[in-house]
C-alpha cells in the first residue's frame, strides 16, 4: 500500500510530462520554414533576377521583423538559373531534394518552366512562375505548378477592344519576334484571332512580319510596315526588343499607336519613342495607385537603387509585385493550412501548400485579390495601360475570371 | 519603297563592313577567329553611350570607344593570344571566347541587362528626298565606313607597316628572317582590329540609339558570314560583301518572309565557301586554311 | 543519390556524347563548329518517333542516329574541300540554318517547341554514353585511329601512302552525327521539352569546350571536360553575378597552363601506373 502510494506521484508526474511534451511537441513548429526561389540573376535576364531577390529579401525582412511564420523564421533560398532550362531544373531539384523547401517561386522564363515543372510534378513540390505567360505552360503541368500570370490569351480580349475604341482602329499590321515563344504565340495566333473577333482587319494577314531577338536593324520590316499605312502596330515582343522596333518606327516617322501583351510592360519602353502611345496589358506598374502597391514601391524602389548592379532610377516591375505575391501566398497557405515545416512532415506540408493555392480565391494581392484557376494560372484584377509621354496611365480594369466568378 | 528598303540595306551592310573589316583583319594575318570582337564592338557602343551621355561631342565619344576597345585588344593579345600563338587554332579561339563571356558579365553587372537608351532628342535630323527617308546619323556611318575601309586599306597597303603586316601574313617565319619583329605586328594587328570595333560600336549604337550587352552576339556570326563572301583577306571585300549582304536581308525581309532570312545569308556564305572560297574578290586560294 | 546530383550526372552524360561527336570528327583534323545541328536533328526526330508514332525509345535513338549520320556524310562532302577554320565557318553556317529551320517548323511547334515525351533515368542515359565512350576508348587503339590520326596530321602524306583520305572523313563525320544525335536523343528525353534555341551555336561551343578543356587527345578527355562543364557552374553559385566571369577566366587559365587539355596520354599513364612505350 505504502510502495504504491509513494510511486503514485512518480509515476502520475512522468505520465503528465509525457503527455504535456507530446502536446506541446505536436503544436510546436519547427524553428525554420524554408521557402525556395528560382531566379535569372546572371545572363540576358540579370536585372529581372537581382530586383527580384532585393524584393524577396525584403519580404524575408519584413516577415521575420513581425515575428515570423507560427513563430518561426522565414527563410528563403534564391537560386540562379542564368535564364537556362537545365539550370532551372536542377534548381528546383537542389531547392526541394536537397534544401528540402515547402515551396518554389520561379522560374521566371516560359523555356525553364516548361522544363521545370515536369521536374516539380515529380518531386511534388509547388513551383509557381512569376513572369511566365506563353499559353498553356502551367495548364500541361498540373497539379504541382502555378503561375501568377494570366494568359495573354485573356489579356488580349479586354485590350483589343480598347485599343480599337480609343484610337479608332480600322486596321493593322503585325510584326513579332520569331525567336520568342510566346511573342511568336502572341504575334501569330493570338493577337490575329482576337482583332478579327473585333472586325479588325490585319493588313499583313498572309505576311505576318518578324523579326529575331538580338536583331539591331528592323529597318526592312519598319519600312514595309509604313508601306501598309496601317491604323495602329501590333508589336508582340519582349520589351527589351520591341524598343528597338519602337526607335526605328519613330525614325522613320512611322508615328501610329502600338498594341502588345504584357511583355511590352517595363518604365525602360517609356523613353524610345514618348510620342508614340503603348497599349499593353499589366498586372502591376510602379504608379499604381491603393494603399498595398504605394505601401510596397515605397518601401522597395530605395533597395533596389541601393543595390549594386542596377541601374541608378530602377522601379519596381510588375515580376517583382508578381513574386513578391508568389511568396506571400505561400506564406498565407502554411499560416492557415495547417502546415508545421517539420522534416517527417514534409511532403504532407507540400500537398497542402498546393491544395491551398488550387483553392485560393480572394488572397489580398497588391492590384486586387488573387486566385488560380484550373489551368494554374491566376484569376486577377489586370489594367490595361497606356504608356505615353514617360507614363503609364490606367486605361480599364479588367479581370480574368469567368465574368461571374467571384474572385475579383 | 524599293528605294528606301535599299538605303536600309546600305546601313545594315555598314555595321557589316565595320565589323568584317575587324575580324578579317586578325584572320586574314594571324589565321585566327577572335570572337571577342564581337564583346569589343558592344564595349566600345557603351563608351560611346556613356561619354555621349556625359555631354562630351561625338569625336570625342568615338575615340573614347576606340580607346577602351583598342586598350582591351591589348590585354587580350597579350594574355590570350600571345603564349597561345603556336597552338592549333581552336585554342586561341576559344581563348578569345573565355575573353567574350568575361567582357558580357562584365558589360551586364556595370550596366545592366535592359537595354540603355539615348534619349531621343540624339536622333539629329531626318532628310526626306523624295521617296526616301535618311538620318544624320546614317550618314555618317555610311561615310565613316567609307572612310574607314580606305584608311586600313592605306594602311595596309601603302606603308611601311603594312607591308610588314602582309608579310607576316605570308610566311611569319620568313618574315622574322627578314628582320620584322612579327610579336610586335601580332600587337598592331589586334589593335587595329580592336579599335575599329570599338569606333564601330560607337557609330552603330549611336545611329540605333539602344544597346545592350548581348549586342555583339547575333550581329558577330552575320559579321563573320559577310567577312567569308568578300574574302577573308581582302579588305576591299568587306565594303562590298557588306552591303551585298545588307541589301539582300533586307530584300528578303521586304519580298520574301523575314523568316528565311537567316537561310538566305549563311546559305550564301556557304555557296561561296563551296564555290569561290577565296571570297567574292579573293586572288589566291585561301581555303588551303591550317591545320586545326 | 539526390535527384539534384542525378540530373547534374544525366546532363554530364549527354554532354559526354556530344563532345565524343566531335572528338571523333576533330580526330581527323576537321573541326566542325556545328555539331548542335545534329543533336537537334536526332532531339526533334526521335522525340517525333516516341510521341507521335509510340516507338520504343531504344529504337527511336537508333533510327534518329542512323538518319543524323547519312545527313552528315552527306555535308562532309562539299566539306571535303574545305580546311580549318573555313570548314569551321561552313558548319557554323550550317548549324544556324539547321536552327532556323527548326525555328521555323511549326509542325514540330517551331519557336513554341516541342513536348510529351517520357522523362528517362541518369542510368538509362549513361548506358548511351559510357557505351559509346568505350566503343571510342576501343576504337582507339585499332588501325582505323591510326588512319584517322594520319590523316589529322598531313592529310597529303597520307594519300600518298594510300590511305583512302576522303572515306575516312566522310565517315568520321557521319559518325560523329551520329553520336551527336543520341545526344539530342538522349536530351530530349530527360528534358521532356525541347525547343530550336536548345541546339544553337552555343551548344556546338559548349561540345567544342569540352573536348578542348577536358583533353583533346584522348577520348576520356571528353568525360573530364563534360562532368566539368556541368558541374563547374553548380560550384560557382557563391559567387553569383560573377559565375560567368568567373568561367570565362577559368576558360583562359586552363588554356594557357595546359593546352592540350587536363587529360593527356602521359598523365593517364601516371594514373595508371603504366611506363611509356620505349
Amino acid at each position: 500500500m505504502s510502495r504504491i502510494k509513494s510511486n503514485l506521484p512518480r509515476v502520475l508526474g512522468t505520465v503528465a510530462a509525457v503527455t504535456l511534451s507530446a502536446m506541446v511537441g505536436g503544436q510546436a513548429v519547427a524553428q525554420e520554414i524554408a521557402i525556395g526561389a528560382v531566379v535569372p540573376s546572371s545572363g540576358p535576364f540579370a536585372e529581372w533576377g537581382r530586383s527580384n531577390t532585393v524584393t524577396l529579401k525584403m519580404l524575408e525582412q519584413q516577415t521575420n521583423d513581425a515575428g515570423g511564420i507560427n513563430g518561426a523564421k522565414l527563410k528563403i533560398t534564391i537560386l540562379d538559373d542564368a535564364a537556362k532550362p537545365a539550370q532551372a531544373a536542377s534548381s528546383l531539384r537542389k531547392l526541394a531534394g536537397d534544401e528540402k523547401v515547402l515551396a518554389v517561386a520561379g522560374p521566371l522564363t516560359s523555356s525553364a518552366a516548361e522544363v521545370t515543372f515536369p521536374v516539380a510534378n515529380e518531386m511534388k513540390v509547388v513551383s509557381t512562375s512569376q513572369a511566365s505567360s506563353k499559353p498553356g505552360v502551367a495548364k500541361l503541368n498540373r497539379p504541382w505548378a502555378f503561375r501568377n500570370t494570366i494568359d495573354e490569351g485573356v489579356l488580349a480580349k479586354t485590350t483589343v477592344p480598347f485599343y480599337k475604341k480609343a484610337f479608332n482602329i480600322k486596321t493593322v499590321a503585325v510584326i513579332f519576334d520569331a525567336k520568342d515563344a510566346t511573342a511568336s504565340t502572341v504575334g501569330k495566333a493570338i493577337m490575329p484571332a482576337v482583332l478579327k473577333a473585333n472586325d479588325i482587319t490585319i493588313a499583313n494577314e498572309n505576311d505576318l512580319l518578324s523579326f529575331n531577338t538580338g536583331d539591331l536593324d528592323v529597318s526592312a520590316q519598319v519600312t514595309k510596315l509604313k508601306a501598309l499605312n496601317p491604323d495602329g502596330v501590333v508589336v508582340s515582343a519582349d520589351y527589351s526588343q520591341a524598343i528597338t522596333v519602337l526607335r526605328e518606327m519613330k525614325r522613320q516617322g512611322l508615328i501610329k499607336p502600338v498594341v502588345g501583351a504584357t511583355q511590352l510592360i517595363s518604365s525602360a519602353i517609356l523613353k524610345a519613342a514618348p510620342e508614340i502611345p503603348v497599349i499593353a496589358p499589366a498586372t502591376f506598374y510602379a504608379t499604381m495607385k491603393g494603399p498595398a502597391p504605394e505601401k510596397f514601391t515605397a518601401t522597395l524602389t530605395p533597395l533596389l537603387r541601393k543595390e549594386s548592379g542596377l541601374p541608378k532610377d530602377i522601379e519596381p516591375s510588375m515580376y517583382d509585385a508578381n513574386i513578391y505575391e508568389i511568396v506571400s501566398m505561400y506564406i498565407d497557405a502554411i499560416k492557415k493550412a495547417g502546415v508545421t515545416g517539420k522534416p517527417a512532415d514534409l511532403e504532407a506540408d507540400r500537398t497542402k501548400i498546393r491544395d491551398h493555392l488550387a483553392k485560393l480565391e480572394g488572397f489580398a494581392g497588391l492590384g486586387g485579390p488573387i486566385g488560380f484557376n484550373d489551368d494554374g494560372d491566376a484569376i486577377k484584377a489586370f489594367y490595361v495601360l497606356q504608356g505615353q509621354n514617360g507614363t503609364w496611365d490606367t486605361k480599364v480594369k479588367g479581370c480574368s475570371s469567368a465574368p461571374n466568378h467571384p474572385a475579383c | 519603297m524599293l528605294i528606301q528598303q535599299l538605303v536600309n540595306g546600305l546601313t545594315l551592310g555598314a555595321v557589316y563592313t565595320l565589323l568584317a573589316l575587324s575580324f578579317s583583319l586578325v584572320m586574314g594575318i594571324l589565321g585566327i577567329l577572335n570572337l571577342a570582337i564581337a564583346e569589343l564592338f558592344m564595349i566600345g557602343g557603351y563608351l560611346g553611350f556613356t561619354l555621349i551621355q556625359a555631354g562630351f561631342p561625338l569625336p570625342v565619344a568615338v575615340l573614347g570607344g576606340m580607346t577602351g576597345a583598342a586598350m582591351i585588344a591589348i590585354v587580350i593579345e597579350k594574355i590570350g593570344y600571345q603564349p597561345l600563338r603556336d597552338a592549333p587554332l581552336v585554342t586561341p579561339m576559344l581563348s578569345t571566347l573565355g575573353f567574350s563571356i568575361i567582357l558580357q558579365n562584365v558589360a551586364t553587372n556595370i550596366w545592366g541587362s535592359d537595354p540603355a537608351q539615348l534619349p531621343d532628342e540624339y536622333f539629329g535630323k531626318q532628310y526626306t528626298l523624295g521617296p526616301v527617308n535618311i538620318g544624320e546619323m546614317q550618314l555618317i556611318v555610311l561615310i565613316a565606313t567609307v572612310v574607314l575601309v580606305a584608311l586600313v586599306a592605306f594602311i595596309v597597303q601603302k606603308t611601311p607597316m603594312g607591308r610588314a603586316l602582309r608579310a607576316v601574313a605570308e610566311n611569319r617565319e620568313v618574315a622574322r628572317i627578314l628582320g620584322v619583329s612579327a610579336d610586335r605586328l601580332t600587337m598592331l594587328a589586334f589593335i587595329l582590329s580592336g579599335s575599329l570595333a570599338g569606333v564601330a560600336g560607337v557609330l552603330i549604337a549611336l545611329h540605333y540609339g539602344t544597346i545592350t550587352p548581348y549586342l555583339g552576339v547575333e550581329i558577330g556570326l552575320k559579321a563573320i558570314a559577310v567577312m567569308v563572301i568578300g574574302g577573308t583577306r581582302q579588305i576591299w571585300g568587306a565594303l562590298v560583301a557588306g552591303p551585298l549582304i545588307g541589301i539582300a536581308e533586307v530584300l528578303t525581309v521586304a519580298y520574301g518572309g523575314s523568316q528565311v532570312r537567316d537561310f538566305v545569308v549563311y546559305g550564301f556564305m556557304i555557296l561561296i565557301l563551296l564555290l569561290r572560297p577565296q571570297g567574292l574578290l579573293g586572288g589566291a586560294r585561301s581555303d588551303q586554311g591550317q591545320r586545326v | 543519390m539526390s535527384t539534384y546530383y542525378a540530373s547534374l550526372l544525366a546532363e554530364s552524360g549527354i554532354l559526354l556524347l556530344g563532345a565524343l561527336s566531335v572528338y571523333i570528327i576533330l580526330a581527323t583534323g576537321q573541326l566542325s563548329l556545328g555539331n548542335g545541328a545534329f543533336m537537334g536533328i536526332g532531339a526533334y526526330l526521335s522525340s517525333y518517333l516516341t510521341v507521335a508514332l509510340n516507338v520504343p525509345l531504344t529504337l527511336a535513338l537508333v533510327i534518329s542516329a542512323i538518319a543524323a549520320g547519312i545527313i552528315g556524310a552527306i555535308v562532309a562532302f562539299p566539306a571535303l574541300r574545305l580546311k580549318g577554320i573555313y570548314l569551321a565557318m561552313a558548319t557554323v553556317g550550317f548549324g544556324e540554318m539547321v536552327r532556323s529551320f527548326f525555328l521555323n517548323f511549326d509542325a514540330m511547334g517551331g519557336s513554341g517547341g516541342y513536348r510529351g515525351m517520357q522523362h528517362i533515368s541518369v542510368g538509362y542515359v549513361w548506358l548511351w554514353a559510357g557505351g559509346v565512350l568505350i566503343a571510342v576508348m576501343l576504337l582507339e587503339r585499332s588501325r582505323v585511329w591510326l588512319e584517322m590520326q594520319a590523316v589529322h596530321d598531313d592529310e597529303t602524306a597520307a594519300g600518298l601512302i594510300g590511305l583512302n583520305t576522303t572515306v575516312t572523313k566522310i565517315v568520321a563525320f557521319g559518325v560523329g552525327a551520329a553520336v551527336a544525335a543520341i545526344s539530342g536523343g538522349l536530351f530530349a528525353h530527360h528534358n521532356v521539352y525541347i525547343e530550336p534555341a536548345n541546339f544553337g551555336f552555343d551548344r556546338s561551343i559548349e561540345f567544342v569546350l569540352a573536348v578542348i578543356l577536358g583533353g583533346s587527345t584522348v577520348g576520356p578527355g571528353s568525360l573530364v571536360g563534360s562532368l566539368l562543364l556541368v558541374f563547374l557552374p553548380e560550384f560557382l553559385r557563391p559567387i553569383a553575378d560573377w559565375r560567368l566571369a568567373a568561367f570565362g577566366t577559368l576558360l583562359i587559365v586552363v588554356l594557357l597552363v595546359r593546352r592540350q587539355g587536363i587529360l593527356d596520354r602521359s598523365l593517364i599513364r601516371t594514373l595508371t601506373f603504366r611506363r611509356a612505350a620505349a
